[in-house]
């Protein structure tokens, strides 16, 4: 519990750091946000006054310490409909959260959010189970039969999906499955739980054919090194088959390695698989964090960056506890 | 380490099968790889008619329409982006609205009167016009809609376009509750007052920000009011998925008899072009004008397609800005150097296929354009190196001997054509002893830096069209009155006291032949003193579908439904279906690869 305790704390630090990073970064590049809220051709003086509006004509320190202020505070437990002083928090009882509006949207990044991120997470989870299927699969297949055609022949086609970029399979995909055969939607989310199921099979689809070609790699690789070890002819010759020696043996010790690659994998798609979501139009917080970038659109940067970096720490908190699961020595230490 | 030594271990045998699997490998990917691009690039036939023949309109169905870009609002009083204008147009009617022609016509006003030398002027409303909400539109919701739109708290981007009102200052300095400019004389009479005469009053009050908003849009702007107004279509709740699209359904209530022909109209955003164009194909998606350069030519040059396919006005112009406080562009000669030496035509063929030479500044679509301008920019490389010598800097192409001696840095943004046409006038400016570095950077950086003074002497310009007025290209652009130390939108930083007059003149000037000759003689003295190269001009096409009737282009938006009505056999192409499934993977990447994907 010490042990999660410390990690959580430290998860908070990083957490706060990359989001003091964003915002000094995002406010010393050379860029007026309210000029891209006005669009380019905006009369200056229209311009300066959607600046003061958003708050930007004030001292970067000042804005920053206004959003340090807000992220976390404590307010009414509950949000009256013309409340506007807190009407883009998202609160816990007393306790608030408010990332403020986006200046392009005019909505809580919160509500954007909060719309965006199950999506992610619906694509993210979809594709991390294709990537294991296909990436786990084809790795301890290539393993069992090592130096067999069946080997080279996963080894090709992880190379392949590899080298193939995303918006190339996913182009793929989208031609063959969705605009030749009709079979699935071309792009988009849909509109019920059916749709959404559907719709997403192309883009985890993409996504995990790209990642499972790494992981057919590093599987193949990790149990043919622990299939040569000394404990596991021991175990062949007292007489544990060969699957139990593969599962057991083999996998269980590919597992350390890909779980630490998993961990991280998933963080990442947490904070936005940028290219599948735009080919598919998936509506989720890649595609959002791109556009914020381009437009300058700090609340909702900060949002993505918040989301994205605690995704990654939390994953890897969750990769040290998967270890002592997997890792008896682990456990000991 | 465990793999290391794997591999270490492996035999004669295993490595002659590792550089088997390599080759297998590299086969399967140029198999995948050229099954993507090695096939034809034909398009489906289109969609028939269920009525060929027969012009009579018919009412229902909904059109699709989609876009790669997204929407950021539909409060008229905020929005001023390209992509929602349509959307806004169908959502609010407004007093008087642009036709297809481009022609000022009435529309929520039955008519108006101009009076006081031009500075009152007097809407006469329809009566019984009804908001989506069933309300009557009065002359009270006209002046609240234009105080809210206006107000100190609303974050209009085009506020400064109605400065003239009388009362303006007063009212945005918080001086005084209402705007004094706008008065009601009667339950359907509205007068505006403005303090001097302004020739781009009516244009500019045809553009959305002011349109008449339901009383639910309340005094003032308010985040998250269900956008209502009196238009021919209205968004019911539900209507707007933010990032994804935006259905409108017809407003039974609509003034114009019988309009609009559709029963809904859906966009949907973020939509890759080479989507749009499988689902233009397939019926999914109704019309297209968002295209990759290969598509185009191809929609273009197919017989089976070109009459359903036309190019929307031209509105932008694009150019090369030189700043004359810097040097060495504080030279008016090295800027009419600059100016002669750029070849327009290596610029039109980057993407021949909506790219237009420009040579002054007005594009064609604009009143007051005109072909034969006298004094208009030309290409002439001896002229060019005339002007370098009268610059002081003569350069002889023959040795490469002379020119300016220092390295200008241009800067451009990613987009577009940009990064070739950079290219091509880098060539071309060194044929006259001008060397320029390209740097090349995101559009939010490369516009604070050219909006500062003193920063950027040398950059890519462009600008599109608010209403075709020539005053919407001078005054921002040339005017000594656009100039800031921060945010300018003249990035030339150029100054002339007589342009300066014939603008402000023609700003006031209601008669137009007497304006014309105004920004006649503007026009020529800007392309003489060269602030900008004027190189080129981008036209958009846009494709239907044939069973699409009524569909025309606009002058100010890029879509306009109102009259477009429905003639479709089905729903849907069915798999299949002739054409359906007869070309290529290529067409996918071919379509993507030297896309470009201008929008």
């Amino acid at each position: 519990m010490r042990f999660l305790a410390r990690r959580l704390a430290w998860a908070v630090i990083v957490v706060w750091s990359v989001l003091t990073a964003a915002f000094f970064v995002n406010n010393v590049l050379p860029t007026d946000p309210a000029r891209m809220v006005a669009g380019p051709q905006a009369r200056p003086a229209d311009v300066a006054r959607i600046r003061q509006q958003l708050g930007l004509d004030r001292p970067v320190h000042e804005q920053y310490a206004i959003f340090m202020r807000r992220l976390v505070h404590v307010g009414p437990s509950s949000v009256e409909a013309g409340d506007k002083e807190h009407a883009s928090c998202g609160a816990l009882g007393r306790l608030h959260v408010d990332l403020g509006r986006s200046y392009t949207m005019r909505r809580p990044v919160l509500t954007v959010l909060g719309e965006r991120l199950p999506r992610t997470l619906q694509l993210a989870g979809a594709a991390v189970v294709l990537q294991l299927f296909f990436g786990v699969g084809l790795g301890v297949l290539a393993a069992a039969r090592r130096n067999t055609k069946t080997d080279r022949a996963a080894v090709a086609v992880s190379l392949l999906g590899v080298s193939a970029p995303t918006f190339l399979t996913g182009l793929l995909l989208q031609f063959v499955l969705g605009h030749q055969l009709r079979l699935l939607p071309v792009d988009g989310y849909g509109k019920d739980a059916a749709d959404h199921a559907l719709s997403v099979i192309l883009p985890a689809l993409t996504l995990g054919l790209f990642g499972a070609a790494s992981y057919t790699r590093l599987v193949r690789d990790e149990m043919i090194g622990a299939l040569g070890q000394d404990y596991v002819r021991t175990a062949r010759a007292k007489g544990v088959s060969r699957a139990g020696v593969l599962v057991r043996h083999g996998l269980r010790n590919a597992l350390v390695p890909l779980v630490t690659v998993l961990g991280l994998d998933l963080g990442t798609l947490v904070g936005g698989a940028v290219v599948t979501e735009t080919v598919f139009r998936w509506p989720g917080i890649g595609a959002m964090s791109v556009n914020a970038m381009l437009d300058r659109d700090g609340p909702l940067i900060l949002g993505a960056v918040l989301v994205t970096s605690a995704a990654i720490v939390l994953a890897n908190i969750v990769v040290d506890v998967c270890y002592a699961a997997l890792d008896p020595r682990i456990r000991e230490t | 380490m465990r793999s290391t030594r794997a591999r270490t271990e492996l035999g004669p045998r295993t490595r002659r099968g590792e550089r088997l699997t390599c080759l297998f490998s590299v086969f399967l990917f140029s198999i995948f790889f050229g099954a993507l691009t090695g096939c034809g690039g034909g398009l489906d036939a289109p969609l028939p008619r269920a009525h060929d023949g027969d012009e009579t309109p018919r009412r229902g169905g909904t059109l699709h329409l989609a876009s790669f870009g997204d929407i950021r609002g539909l409060d008229p009083a905020i929005t001023s982006d390209g992509l929602a204008t349509p959307v806004l147009s169908l959502l609010f009617a407004g007093l008087v609205e642009y036709d297809d022609a481009g022609k000022l016509v009435p529309a929520l006003a039955e008519r108006w009167e101009v009076g006081e030398g031009g500075t009152e002027y007097r809407f006469t409303l329809r009566e019984g016009v009804r908001f989506h909400d069933g309300d009557e539109l009065t002359a009270e919701d006209v002046k609240r809609s234009v105080e809210r739109a206006l107000s100190p708290s609303t974050p209009n981007p085009n506020a400064s376009f109605y400065e003239k009102i009388a009362g303006y200052e007063n009212y945005t300095e918080k001086k005084l509750p209402h705007l004094d400019g706008v008065r009601v004389l009667g339950r359907y009479v509205v007068a505006f007052t403005l303090a001097e005469p302004d020739a781009t009053f009516l244009p500019a009050l045809a553009l959305t920000s002011l349109r008449p908003v339901c009383k639910s849009g309340g005094e003032r702007f308010t985040d998250g009011w269900h956008p209502c107004g009196a238009g021919p279509f209205k968004l019911l709740p539900g209507g707007w998925e933010h990032g994804r699209s935006v259905t409108v359904v017809r407003h039974e209530g609509y003034f114009r008899p019988g309009r609009p022909y559709l029963d809904a109209v859906t966009w949907t955003y973020g939509m890759g072009i080479v989507t749009q164009r499988f689902k233009l194909e397939s019926g999914e998606v109704d019309a297209l004008q968002d295209f990759s350069q290969a598509d185009i030519v191809r929609f273009q040059s197919d017989p089976r397609w070109k009459p359903f396919g036309t190019f929307a006005p031209e509105r932008t112009v694009y150019g090369q800005a030189m700043n004359v406080e810097m040097a060495p562009f504080d030279n008016v000669e090295i800027r009419r150097a600059v100016a002669a030496a750029i070849d327009r035509d290596h610029f039109r063929m980057v993407s021949p296929a909506r790219t237009r030479t420009a040579y002054q500044v007005l594009p064609p679509s604009v009143p007051g354009y005109r072909e034969d301008l006298p004094g208009r920019q030309r290409y002439d490389v001896a002229a060019a190196l005339e002007h370098m010598r009268r610059a002081g800097y003569p350069y002889d192409p023959a040795t490469g001997r002379g020119g300016y001696p220092n390295v200008i840095p241009y800067y451009a943004y990613k987009a577009g054509m940009t990064e070739y046409t950079a290219q091509l006038m880098k060539q071309d400016l060194a044929k006259i002893g001008l060397q320029i570095e390209i740097r090349i950077l995101s559009f939010p950086t490369w516009s604070a830096l050219t909006r500062r003074r003193g920063k950027a002497a040398f950059s890519e310009g462009s600008w599109q069209m608010d209403f075709p007025d020539a005053s919407d290209f001078f005054e921002p652009l040339f005017s000594g009155k656009a100039i800031n130390d921060e945010d300018t939108s003249n990035n030339a930083f150029y100054k002339n006291a007589r342009v300066d007059a014939l603008l402000a003149n023609a700003h006031r000037e209601l008669d137009p032949k007497a304006r014309a000759a105004m920004y006649d003689e503007a026009n020529t003295i800007v392309c003489d003193e060269a602030p900008w190269a004027f190189t080129h001009g981008v036209r958009w096409y846009v494709v239907w579908q044939p069973y699409v009737r009524g569909y025309k282009t606009h002058p100010i938006l890029n879509q306009h439904v109102v009259d477009v009505w429905l003639d479709r056999e089905s729903e849907r192409r069915a798999a299949g279906a002739p054409g359906g499934a007869r070309s290529g993977l290529g067409r996918a990447l071919g379509s993507l690869i030297g896309a470009g994907a201008w929008r």
